[in-house]
């Protein structure tokens, strides 16, 4: 099997749901006119070579598939754009079979069926609510992993555990002996020394003595392991993150990503340090008390558990009804830490619209649906806990009557029932705690799905497993062919470029006319959906990502300084620079003037919160950064268009600079930054229409010198418009 | 390499072809090797914190640079007093020697013992508080004036207990 999709559509327009498959020579699908397997069970077959072709067209929220043989139709099925992307993926597979590419270039199956380019997040999401019982001991299973080196010290608090546990136990097996032997007797007129009671207390005060010395060490040993675990937890999220690639993040709110890397790593520390610790010793507790009960006196101790398996019942079913809750406890939670990521860094535009009043309302609503969450799982828990202590008190009352009429029987001693006493107490306060285990379980689970949810997701843009290296780029650039689709939209249809070392290209067209989307395949921040782009002709599938980009410099449109000083700023991408060339690539970059008036010059503190900097400050520093790194591959993304033309005078002087010598690719709306430029490539709905010199193009009088034109006379003009 | 004249890139004049001096009323005026006299310039630090010892521009009221030393330590005898001189006026930075007390909260009111004399300033945030590589620390109070800690090392156990909490 090469790729398969379902068609959710029959040909009536029904809902439906049957399967395409396709396989090296064949495809096989259940009946188009049903969507159901045909009656005798076998599927349809239709030969595929290289006369056939699959045809799918999408109109709005309805689409057909047409497989034409010899340019007739043989057949067709119908899917909505729910189905879509693996339609799409089974359109890909089929070219790429039969329009002969290599066998290599061939997607694996499995693969094939997987959206090239779908925004994993919406997995991610959905995930979210449901997280069953199966899938959270499966999470906090996969905890252990990160236990892994620190087992040593796990088994250590461990033994320490069942240490301190069993030295909890000693103190009422001691009050036995001390009522049967000493007290009672002495009661009832023996002669017992008082020296024989200190003998019992010394052994008490031994006995407390050392379960304190032992849960002492327990208690540290704990949550050293579990504090090392959630750090371990910590970094290898944070560190997943920044391995995924950029459509992760376009489709993540920041919020819910740092309640998960700071949040939810914390409530997994503190279910392994406290309540993991607790529930190991309470169970242990329970488990050596039922034994010294049953050695005690069997039958007695067969009358006390009686309401131990009600208890058991209460906890799963506690723990069913509080399972979805804290899951939803959660997601609240995240919404509402997402508010204020969002409204934080854009309170410009909150205040600018006068908008504070609704923000508020917004974070309050968010702050509601918590603490809604919160408390249904309270209305819950609040009444089952009680009920919980009650079970525990009959357990006690029981003890108390089946332990008298057992001392008027003759078979227990006075002792041996205090001991009993003493032991149930403990007993159900155990349970009782364990009982808690229940939700601290839940939610750390609940908190480890959503961490393991970010570490499941792959990056979409792979790191080859023997990448080819790359040596000393050139800098030439060819762009063979290539598709990309986004979710079902296919935003560039075929572009052939090449572009050659030094050369400086200058990409123009509308918006949405694939610009930004070429050059982040250039940038290989996507990988493209077919097609090939090569590197000095290797292709970037084969080259080390970061090898790669360690030849790139970008220019964004909107800079991006991080908190720091201008000077690391500067060196972000080359942090070992020295201060000679800091300052060389500022004044390249026309920066130093402005830095020297900064408090600080050069150890000025910029970035979110310093952010006095204007748009073309910002700008030049990032040009300077770009310098620093000495690029072969230059990307300008609208370097230029949010700054004023003064400030863009000063700007171009220093992109001249930064482009000479370097393969560019430019992008640009204003065409006058485009001077320089040897070759103008104009793109139009994701194909290229025009390419040339600006002088040819312009008498060619094609798309380029009608927008060369229309933007002149805008110039001409600037009074009009303001 | 002595005090090499000549900038990282850019074209600026040799010390002997420059002269810096003192004008009337505390002012610098900077003549150049076009003979150009320039009054009122300013001698700014590239890097005061990282390498206060490093480079310095002289730059023109408004804001051009006049002339780049690579390096103040290795600059020329009778300009490096004069640049020095300059600098310690311009960058007014007290050292504090002693912490007696930093208030919880933000803004955070600190009580200190400087070597230019006592004060009270606040500190708006946390951020505002650098602690650079060499164990120094650069504190900006909210009216932009700076204080710097030598070493945060030589500091009492309290005054380092004070400073933890605050950043």
């Amino acid at each position: 099997m090469l790729a398969s999709c379902r068609f959710d559509l029959d040909a009536a327009l029904r809902f439906a749901d049957g399967w395409i498959v396709l396989t090296p020579h064949r495809l096989l699908s259940d009946d188009p006119a049903t969507g159901r397997p045909p009656p005798d069970g076998c599927p349809l077959q239709w030969p595929v070579d290289a006369t056939t072709e699959l045809d799918v067209h999408l109109r709005a929220a309805v689409g057909r598939i047409e497989l034409l043989q010899a340019g007739r139709v043989a057949v067709q099925w119908r899917f909505t754009a729910a189905r879509s992307k693996g339609v799409h993926a089974l359109e890909d597979a089929f070219d790429q079979m039969v329009h002969g590419r290599p066998e290599a270039e061939a997607p694996r199956p499995g693969e094939a069926a997987r959206p090239i380019a779908a925004p994993p997040s919406k997995a991610l999401d959905d995930e979210d609510g449901e997280t069953g019982p199966r899938a959270s001991w499966k999470s906090l299973i996969r905890l252990t992993a990160f236990a892994r080196p620190y087992l040593g010290m796990a088994v250590v608090g461990g033994l320490l555990s069942l240490a301190s546990t069993a030295a909890a136990l000693v103190p009422p097996y001691l009050t036995m002996p001390l009522v049967d032997r000493v007290l009672i007797p002495r009661q009832q007129g023996s002669p017992v020394p008082f020296s024989a009671v200190w003998w019992y207390l010394g052994g008490l005060l031994l006995a407390a003595t050392l379960a304190w010395l032992l849960s002492w060490a327990r208690t540290w040993t704990l949550a050293w392991v579990s504090e090392r675990i959630a750090a371990n937890l910590r970094v290898s999220t944070y560190a997943h993150l920044q391995s995924l690639s950029l459509d992760f993040f376009s489709g993540k709110r920041t919020g819910d990503l740092m309640t998960r890397v700071g949040n939810d790593t914390d409530r997994i520390n503190l279910f392994l340090s406290v309540n993991v610790l607790t529930f190991v010793s309470d169970v242990l507790l329970v488990a050596l008390t039922a034994v010294v009960l049953v050695t005690l006196n069997p039958l007695l101790a067969a009358v006390t558990l009686v309401p131990f398996p009600f208890v058991v019942w209460l906890a799963y079913t506690v723990r069913a009804r509080l399972r979805g809750g804290f899951s939803r406890a959660s997601i609240a939670w995240a919404d509402m830490t997402s508010v204020l990521a969002d409204t934080i860094p854009g309170i410009r535009v909150v205040k600018a619209f006068a908008q504070e009043h609704r923000e508020i309302e917004r974070f309050k609503a968010a702050n509601d649906r918590v603490l809604d969450a919160n408390d249904r799982v309270n209305v819950t828990w609040s009444f089952f806990g009680p009920l919980v202590s009650l079970f525990s008190e009959l357990g006690t009352l029981v003890v108390w009557a089946a332990g008298a009429w057992l001392v008027f029987g003759g078979t227990v001693t006075v002792g041996g029932l205090t001991a009993f006493l003493a032991y149930i107490t403990r007993f159900y306060t155990r349970v009782e705690s364990m009982i808690h285990m229940v939700p601290a379980t839940q939610r750390a689970a609940a908190s480890a799905q959503r961490i393991f949810d970010i570490l499941d997701c792959r990056p979409t843009v792979a790191e080859p497993p023997h990448p080819v290296p790359l040596g000393t780029v050139r800098g030439r650039i060819e762009i063979d062919g290539v598709h990309f689709r986004y979710g079902s939209r296919e935003i560039l249809h075929g572009i052939d470029l090449t572009i050659e070392p030094g050369e400086m290209v200058g990409l123009v067209g509308t918006s949405g006319s694939g610009k930004s989307t070429l050059a982040n395949l250039v940038c290989r921040f996507y990988d493209p959906s077919s097609g090939s782009i090569r590197i000095d002709g290797i292709d970037l599938k084969d080259v080390s990502i970061e090898e790669y980009r360690s030849n790139l410099g970008c220019v964004l449109q909107e800079p991006f300084l991080f908190f720091g000083t201008v000077a690391e700023n500067i060196t972000y991408g080359c942090p070992d620079a020295s201060r000679d060339r800091i300052v060389a690539a500022a004044r390249a970059a026309g920066a130093h003037e402005f830095i020297l008036a900064l408090p600080a010059a050069y150890d000025s503190r910029i970035g979110e919160r310093g952010g006095s900097l204007s748009g073309g400050e910002r700008q030049r520093l990032s040009i300077a950064r770009a310098l620093l790194v000495d690029p072969r591959i230059l990307i300008l993304d609208e370097a230029t268009s949010s700054v004023d033309v003064e400030t863009e005078a000063a700007i171009q002087a220093a992109i001249d600079r930064l482009v000479t010598g370097r393969t560019t690719i430019a992008i640009a709306h204003r065409l006058s930054t485009l001077r320089r430029a040897d070759r103008i490539v104009v793109l139009d709905s994701g194909r290229i229409v025009e390419s040339g010199s600006h002088d040819a193009l312009l008498a060619a009088g094609g798309a380029y010198s009608r927008l060369y034109h229309a933007q002149s006379k805008e110039a001409d003009q600037p009074a009009a418009i303001s | 390499m002595t005090a090499s004249p000549v900038p990282p890139s850019g074209d600026f004049p040799a010390f002997a072809s420059y002269r810096l001096e003192q004008s009337g009323h505390g002012r610098l005026q900077f003549t150049g090797t076009d003979g150009v006299v320039h009054d009122n310039v300013d001698v700014i630090h590239a890097f005061p914190v990282s390498a206060p010892q490093g480079a310095v521009a002289i730059i023109a009221a408004d804001g051009t640079e006049l002339a780049w030393i690579n390096s103040l330590e290795t600059a020329p005898e009778p300009l490096r007093k004069t640049l020095e001189r300059e600098l310690s006026v311009r960058e007014f930075l007290p050292v504090i020697e002693r912490i007696e007390g930093v208030s919880d909260g933000e803004p955070a009111d600190w009580n200190v013992a400087t070597d230019r004399g006592p004060r009270r300033f606040k500190v708006a945030h946390t951020d505002d508080i650098i602690r650079c590589g060499d164990d120094s620390a650069l504190i900006t109070d909210t009216d932009g004036i700076r204080y710097r800690i030598p070493a945060l090392a030589r500091l009492t156990a309290r005054e380092r207990h004070l400073i933890d909490k605050a950043t």
